[in-house]
């Protein structure tokens, strides 16, 4: 701005600059008004039209306790500790049940939360788990009102409820 | 030998002359925290003469989150998501100077396909980031629909880093030893399309905003950094190379597989404005998506099967010792400072030298003097990030 | 190098006392270690040879080794044909009062890096134009980055972890994976 003043040192530079402004604008503004015709739109109307998101995409995290193993690997891996586990001894004379990959569960698993809330989906609890069990769904759409309820327990009930919502196929 | 480098009482700013006979008051006005030319929650207070700058003072620590300290508790994996979370923009290039230091520490041969793919992000996030700086800056400077531009063509980068890794933003793609994901035929076959879409797009955003003459007065001659400034406060990326000097460290000190490509270092030459001043090193990062865009080129060419991780121990502990390793990032030279115990399974310190926080602290000098909508130029023309600035 | 350049500096100026320090493994750095009382003038000296010059300051990087605090200066040439890069040592000793001189005339990059380790260490920089806090509040207790450091519970009347916020079942849980995380790390190290 002013601090260049000396490129209007003369009126033939003044006028040159004048011209060189119109000519540079009319040409971004030509630029600008192609868009107006033959352009595709590229944004998305979200809530009803939804992104088809990639495979790897991270979102949410699951946790399929039928195969955890209670092997709190996801839980050491973790860099902000977002994932508490507690397991007991298997009770005397339990059968011992067998993973869908085939490896037994020895211990039980009590409870399983992840504090969504502290989360920071970088995904290095899903490539630690020996028995592929705890994995990134696809979604994305949680808000909650409070911040407790970001916690969820994966051995609550009603897990299999929301669990064919979100994990993926 | 009596040089300017001798103990001396520091440069005082200087105060208009003319204004000063008036004895006009110095007002204070402050800069953010919340202020969209400040690109983040940087705040600086700025002693005005009328609307000349007399002094500005940045005041940081808005985004403090002592990540150092964090990473102190955090195994050497564990450290990886919170370099994402450093430069925002940039989230590739933070891992890869991390992990770099893991790797020469640990002495990890990476595959060579692996290499390749983490050239390939690389380059791609210094177009995202470039794009990114193209369109803030233009905004900064009150021209609105490059900023659209620009980000229609990085959502497609970012999409393409989302199919990789899972993740738009903080990635944690690039491991120790390797990257974390396959690149498959099917996407090398998209991003060969895009880079040829985006080759013809560049045109057009040199002919909007570039050469357009209204860009050239609000930036041509304003914010000049001198080559000697840049090396009084360490100055690197795009604002060295914008005051003329030939320095990049993918040329001078290859890291990587960098020294197998064929490109040119873009600096500053004055064309328009003399070097050193906004308009340089905006168009440094304008030619430089250009120089991605061949070093991609070469990359996809060069890509051949194989293994895309390296061997590594299941728990990584490190030699007793330390290390500095700089890589240049979109943004400048980052570096990173690791030291670490004999056998420990987490860093003793992680320092990073960020080269945003350098870059802010060349602010108050060249400051004084200039209007303050030439100082709004000036900030927007160094591309800080406030992550990195804070840390 | 380093050698080289140690003798270079010792040659200079005598009162540095440089000692090159070079690691047996060669991936690692190795430094030259300086006497803390002559920083100022072996960074002049850095500055302005014509045998080994260092026209830039990289960064300063404090480490606490809680016996001594050790301030890494990282200098590098930036020169196409010969560049190089060197860290610079100096050990300070006193937790409490330990100063260095500022080297901040001489690069003034230095002059944000040292407020950056005075605000992380709380080592003092004699000198310094502009000795303030740079990232933490002007007003915050103690030294993040060293070793002992303690986080105050309250800070400008606002309490850290307040226990009607925190989910003390969750506290409960990391105490309980604190234990895990021992017991499976004492039994890897006896493994």
């Amino acid at each position: 701005m002013s601090t260049h003043l000396h490129q209007h040192s003369s009126f033939k530079q003044y006028f040159l600059n004048l011209f060189h402004a119109i000519y540079t604008t009319v040409k971004g503004m030509y630029i600008t008004f192609s868009y107006v015709w033959g352009v595709k739109v590229v944004s998305i109307e979200y809530p009803e039209v939804r992104e088809v998101l990639p495979a790897r995409a991270r979102m949410r995290l699951f946790n399929d306790a039928e195969n955890c193993i209670s092997c709190t690997q996801c839980a050491m891996a973790c860099p902000v500790d977002c994932i508490y586990i507690a397991s007991e001894k298997m009770p005397e004379g339990a059968e011992i049940k067998k993973t869908t990959s085939g490896s037994p569960i020895r211990l039980l698993l009590t409870q399983f939360t992840i504090d969504t809330a502290l989360c920071c989906y970088c995904g290095l609890c899903t490539t630690v788990c020996p028995t592929e069990c705890l994995t990134h769904s696809h979604d994305y759409e949680f808000a909650q009102y409070t911040i407790d309820a970001m916690k969820y327990d994966y051995l609550a009930p009603d897990v299999r409820a929301w669990r064919d919502r979100i994990v993926k196929a | 030998m009596q040089s300017r480098w001798d103990i001396g009482e520091p440069e005082k700013p200087t105060i208009n002359e003319e204004t000063e006979q008036l004895k006009s008051e110095l007002l204070t006005l402050n800069m953010g925290p919340q202020h969209p030319a400040t690109h983040g929650v940087l705040r600086i207070e700025i002693k005005t003469d009328s609307e000349i700058v007399a002094h500005a003072i940045p005041h940081l620590g808005y985004l403090h989150r002592c990540m150092e300290k964090h990473c102190e508790n955090l195994d050497y994996r564990g450290v990886i998501p919170f370099f994402d979370r450093l430069d925002y923009l940039a989230s590739m290039s933070q891992e890869h100077t991390y992990v770099m230091a893991v790797e020469k520490m640990l002495g990890t041969e990476v595959p060579r396909r692996a290499e390749l793919i983490r050239i390939i992000v690389l380059e791609f996030q210094r177009i995202a980031s470039h794009l990114m700086a193209f369109g803030t800056y233009a905004l900064d400077l009150g021209a609105f629909s490059p900023f659209l531009y620009a980000f229609q063509d990085r959502e497609e980068i970012l999409r393409f880093f989302e199919e990789l890794s899972g993740a738009r933003l903080l990635y944690n793609y690039i491991w120790v030893g390797g990257v974390w994901n396959d690149l498959t035929d099917d996407q090398v076959e998209k991003m060969k399309s895009f880079l040829d879409r985006f080759e013809e797009n560049t045109k057009t955003y040199h002919e909007l905003v570039s050469m357009n003459q209204i860009f050239i007065q609000r930036t041509a001659n304003v914010g000049v950094m001198s080559l000697q400034d840049c090396f009084d406060y360490g100055a690197t990326g795009p604002v060295l190379r914008g005051a003329g000097y030939k320095w990049d460290l993918r040329k001078q000190a290859p890291y990587s597989l960098y020294s197998e490509f064929d490109f040119d270092v873009q600096v500053g030459v004055g064309e328009i404005g003399q070097v050193g001043d906004c308009w340089n090193r905006f168009i440094v990062r304008m030619r430089e998506v250009g120089e991605s865009i061949k070093i991609l080129r070469q990359a996809f060419d060069k890509l051949e099967p194989g293994s895309i991780m390296g061997k590594v121990p299941k728990i990584i502990k490190l030699p007793k010792g330390e290390i500095y390793m700089k890589t240049e990032c979109p943004r400048g030279e980052l570096g990173v400072h690791l030291v670490s115990e004999d056998g420990g399974k987490t860093p003793y310190r992680l320092k990073v030298k960020s080269p945003c926080f350098t870059h802010t602290s060349m602010l108050p000098r060249v400051a004084p003097g200039q209007m303050i909508a030439d100082f709004v130029a000036t900030v927007g023309s160094i591309d800080i990030v406030l992550g990195e600035v804070d840390r | 190098m380093l050698n080289e350049l140690a003798s270079l500096i010792n040659k200079n100026i005598p009162s540095a006392k440089a000692v090159a320090s070079i690691p047996e493994d060669t991936k690692l750095d190795g430094s030259v270690t300086v006497e803390t009382s002559s920083i100022t003038e072996v960074a002049k000296f850095l500055r302005s040879n014509t045998e080994m010059p260092f026209n830039v300051l990289e960064v300063i990087s404090g480490v606490d080794y809680l016996e001594f605090i050790e301030v890494n200066y990282m200098f590098a040439h930036f020169d196409v044909n010969n560049m190089r890069r060197v860290t610079l040592k100096v050990k300070v000793t006193d937790r409490v009062n330990g100063s260095v001189d500022t080297i901040c005339r001489i690069y003034p990059a230095a002059n944000w890096q040292e407020r950056e380790c005075f605000d992380m260490f709380g080592i003092k920089f004699n000198h310094h134009p502009d000795h303030r806090r740079i990232l933490c509040p002007d007003d915050w207790e103690g030294f993040p980055l060293r070793k002992d450091y303690i986080a105050a519970k309250v800070y400008n009347t606002m309490e850290l972890y307040p226990e009607n916020k925190m989910n003390m079942a969750d506290r409960d849980f990391i105490v309980r994976q604190d234990m895990i995380k021992k017991a499976q790390g004492e039994a890897a190290t006896k493994a």
